[in-house]
């Protein structure tokens, strides 16, 4: 079981290793608030969806599993989606339509087929916990370098209350030499491609002494 | 047949399930959605109606110039619109205060880039006077002279608030 909540980071991090859920990592990562906030709310969605469908799996008639399996991330999106407006209204205008896509986000749905409908439902609940931060884990690698390079600094609001900031740094002497392409889609490019490339050899290396 | 049906029948009760469980969290969370949008308008509604109490209300409005619309207890209601005059990156956006028979009483604006001296000419007060204030817009009126685009974007959102508050007095 722990194996499964590792593979998420490295190995089979959903965003640099399997690929999945790229069109939401590319278009939030401009921000760390964004990051952890869409990080968390996947990650919630994740391990609910795994825990229920884990739950009706045997129960479930093999013909209609799919749309059975997209009527429940749906519901749990929009319940989510319903939350993040009343209580952290913010959060909801920076995260726009990205938050309701989180529906046909690939890792919730693959999980599902992949995971949840063959496994118990603590393996699951643990599958998607890892699956989940390991897609927090690379937006926040994304949004950090992102950040950083449009604003010279990193801040961290309270989602609770816009005002309130919670953590922030910045480095003067560098304002000048801000990088705004980084903001834009390009920048997001970019900074996946390099962590992309970092995260398979990482992974090639692992597996080289596995053969060994 | 029957295996048919059973599949029709699994999805139907998770459909309901998952149906009634966002109901459920609509219910609690929707007054809250309400109130925050309250919340961000309110220091412009309050500039218009000094001690007005607003509540939201839902409107249907095909024209898509309406944002928003509030009432004010006792006093009227207020229609929040979005145009596009001259300028076409900037939108113009406006509160629209009618008094408790509908009647247009004052227009204020919220954002504009408008050109400097001709189309902005359209949100100097005697202009908001005679182009809006007390006016009937759901037939063609005047417009001012060397603003006709901004005067003519901004007359016919007006006129999409003027409908919705007509609906609203009966």
């Amino acid at each position: 079981m722990w194996n499964n909540f590792k593979n998420g980071f490295i190995k089979e991090n959903p965003v640099f290793g399997l690929y999945l859920g790229m069109c939401s990592t590319l278009a939030i990562s401009t921000s760390l608030n964004n990051a952890i906030g869409m990080g968390v709310c996947v990650t919630l969605v994740l391990i609910a969806s795994n825990v229920i469908i884990s739950l009706i799996r045997k129960i479930t008639p093999e013909e209609i599993r799919i749309p059975v399996y997209i009527v429940i991330i749906a519901s749990l999106v929009t319940v989510c989606e319903m939350l993040v407006h009343a209580f952290m209204p913010e959060l909801y205008t920076s995260l726009g339509v990205f938050l309701s896509l989180i529906v046909v986000n690939c890792i919730i749905l693959g999980r599902a087929e992949a995971f949840a409908s063959k496994n118990g439902v603590l393996a699951s609940a643990v599958d998607g916990l890892g699956m989940g931060l390991g897609y927090t884990f690379a937006l926040l690698l994304i949004s950090v370098v992102r950040e950083f390079l449009t604003t010279a600094g990193l801040q961290f609001v309270n989602p609770f209350n816009s005002t309130q900031v919670l953590w922030s740094f910045s480095i003067e002497a560098l304002k000048p030499y801000t990088i705004s392409l980084f903001s834009a889609s390009v920048g997001a490019f970019l900074t996946f491609a390099c962590f992309a490339a970092i995260f398979t050899i990482l992974r090639n290396r692992s597996s080289k002494k596995e053969a060994k | 047949m029957k295996k048919a049906l059973q599949l029709v029948l699994f999805l139907g009760i998770i459909s309901l399930i998952a149906g009634v469980a966002v109901g459920y969290v609509n219910s609690i969370t929707d007054p809250i959605i309400q109130e925050n949008l309250l919340a961000s308008e309110i220091e412009n509604l309050e500039a218009m109606y000094p001690d007005g109490e607003f509540t939201a209300l839902e409107v249907s409005d095909d024209t898509g110039y309406v944002k928003g619309a509030y009432e004010v207890a006792g006093q009227g209601y207020v229609v929040k619109i979005e145009t596009t005059g001259y300028n076409s990156s900037t939108p113009i956006i406006a509160l629209v205060g009618f008094d408790g028979e509908g009647v247009i009483s004052n227009l204020m604006v919220i954002q504009q880039q408008e050109t400097e001296g001709f189309g902005t000419k359209v949100f100097e007060d005697e202009n908001i006077q005679s182009l809006f204030v007390g006016k009937d817009l759901s037939t063609p009126s005047d417009l001012l002279s060397g603003a006709t685009v901004t005067s003519s974007a901004v007359q016919s959102a007006v006129a999409a608030a003027q409908a919705v508050v007509s609906g609203l007095v009966g």
